[in-house]
């Protein structure tokens, strides 16, 4: 398989075609927004959160087939898990992602080491980590980040 | 046409031939040009304009040649007229900070147009935030074409400086600039013209033209980096401020008072990118070699053939259809983010970019996050294109 297919693994194209978690829900309590205005990635979180646990997480936006897949994946993985667990993936999630670290995957990522080729892209590692950071950013009460 | 005389465009990318359509951003360099940068560092590096050895003699020599050059590529009365700087943006800052500052005040206004790039308006935004006048934009067009129905009212009393692009560097428009800049001058409003774009693909004439600026950016028409040219009248180069201070833009300095060089000295500050220059001047001399007329007509040819081609591609759509452009393609195709399909075909030897092309106005315009462009030179080949057009079809296969 060539790292192009690699990269985009009949699941990441799934993910991009019919993402899960994908829409504005009625009702939340943080949000944040995830843009790469320079490639045109704009991801919205929405998250609810009580007791410290994230009992929803939902997204929307426009963006490459990259970040949205992983999006819709890292909704699914963060949906139910404590903002202590949140945070412990997210960082399983950058080492993932981190072109120097060998390890191609983590057991509590789940389907998200789907994206493990996206490291040898590393224009697009923007757009697989920007889900991700916006709701960091989410979480800490911050309305905006970006990757680029 | 002239394609062996550029060695970055003998390479593989993936494993495929390398297929550069990203000349908007950079050009490829012809290997003259390379050739000078490596002659002035090999045979005559030393600095300019201040040395009585030798060494400092023949290089000073090579950068007015160089200044020369370009004076006549864009038919400037005197070399006198053009300073060296970075490229068009430090162009652009120099004339906001220095001619258009000095002239400006609480309540005037500066017209630019929809079509510019971010680097012909933000240094108006900046110059608007230091002295309180207001930027005024001439509105585009579905098609990308600027809509001069308002020029009159845009252009009155309170303009004081009109500031618009030649060729869009999004779209590939080329606007009616000789038109504009009759319409300024006949209310006295002196006109600087961004022509980045425009010096790879079009003859430009500044007498013709009889713009009070232009700028040139060295990268985009084959040269090096970090080079370019600011024409400017020289009764207005007379008459403006210094932009940097400095060695070299000094004829007298005392603690008490110093007293400035003449132009073009006044406005080059330190020891310039005197390679950058030298390399500059060599591709301005090429491109008089090969002829600007040929190169504006193969441009043509080379539009005609992608136009075609990309129009037979299902499901896309091209963004800025101007009926006076040159060959450069902004387009977005169903279903597949611009990036991805940037992604896709660069592992198909095809270089492209991607994203809003620092023209974020252009993008808001279209309610569009940004796009696919592909921009094409004279060298470029209707092969090439039909590579493109190939690539372009597998993305779509992987996305259905």
């Amino acid at each position: 398989m060539s790292e192009l297919n690699k990269l985009y693994k009949k699941a990441v194209l799934a993910h991009n075609k019919n993402p899960h978690n994908y829409g504005k829900p009625e009702t939340w309590t943080h949000h944040a927004e995830g843009l790469n205005a320079i490639c045109g990635d704009l991801v919205e979180v929405y998250l609810t959160i009580a007791d410290d646990r994230l009992v929803a997480v939902n997204f929307a936006g426009e963006s490459c087939a990259i970040a949205m897949a992983s999006a819709s994946m890292m909704t699914e993985l963060s949906t139910g898990l404590t903002l202590q667990d949140w945070q412990n993936r997210f960082n399983l999630f950058k080492q993932l992602m981190d072109p120097n670290n060998e390890q191609v995957s983590y057991d509590e990522l789940g389907e998200v080491n789907t994206l493990i080729t996206v490291k040898k892209f590393p224009s697009r590692i923007k757009s697989a980590t920007l889900c991700w950071y916006a709701v960091d950013a989410a979480i800490k009460g911050q309305s905006s980040t970006t990757t680029e | 046409m002239m394609r062996h005389e550029f060695p970055g465009l003998q390479q593989q990318v993936h494993g495929k031939p390398l297929v550069y359509l990203d000349n908007a951003a950079t050009a490829q360099r012809p290997q003259a040009v390379l050739d000078a940068i490596n002659n002035y560092y090999l045979k005559h590096n030393a600095n300019i304009h201040r040395g009585v050895h030798s060494l400092s003699e023949s290089a000073t020599e090579l950068y007015e040649q160089a200044r020369n050059s370009l004076a006549r590529l864009i038919n400037a009365p005197s070399e006198k007229d053009l300073i060296f700087v970075r490229g068009c943006t430090e162009g652009v800052n120099l004339v906001a900070q220095t001619f258009v500052r000095s002239r400006v005040k609480a309540g005037d206004e500066i017209l630019i147009s929809h079509l510019e790039h971010h680097s012909n308006i933000v240094p108006w935004q900046i110059l608007c935030e230091q002295t309180g006048a207001k930027l005024k934009v001439i509105p585009m067009n579905q098609q990308g074409e600027l809509v001069l129905d308002d020029l009159d009212q845009l252009l009155n009393e309170r303009t004081k400086f009109m500031s618009v692009v030649h060729v869009s560097n999004a779209l590939g428009t080329i606007n009616p600039v000789k038109k504009l800049i009759a319409a300024a001058h006949a209310k006295d409003i002196p006109v600087l013209i961004d022509g980045a774009q425009a010096t790879p693909h079009i003859k430009v004439d500044v007498q013709d033209l009889d713009c009070d600026f232009y700028t040139v950016s060295g990268h985009k028409m084959y040269g090096p980096t970090g080079s370019g040219i600011l024409y400017g009248k020289s009764e207005h180069l007379s008459a403006m401020p210094p932009y940097h201070g400095g060695g070299e833009m000094i004829s007298k300095v005392t603690f008490e008072s110093t007293v400035y060089n003449a132009v073009p000295a006044k406005f080059e500050a330190g020891t310039p990118n005197i390679a950058g220059g030298i390399g500059l001047g060599a591709a301005a001399e090429f491109m008089m070699t090969v002829g600007m007329d040929k190169i504006a007509e193969r441009d043509q040819v080379l539009k005609v053939y992608a136009e075609q081609a990309l129009s037979e591609v299902p499901g896309l759509r091209l963004v800025g259809t101007a009926t006076n452009k040159s060959p450069v393609f902004s387009f977005v195709i169903d279903g597949i983010h611009a990036h991805d399909i940037g992604t896709i075909i660069d592992h198909h030897g095809v270089a492209i970019r991607t994203g809003h092309h620092c023209t974020m106005p252009i993008f808001q315009f279209y309610g569009l996050a940004g796009s696919c462009r592909a921009s094409l030179a004279f060298y470029n080949t209707e092969q090439e294109v039909d590579v493109l057009v190939e690539s372009l079809l597998k993305a779509k296969a992987m996305f259905q």
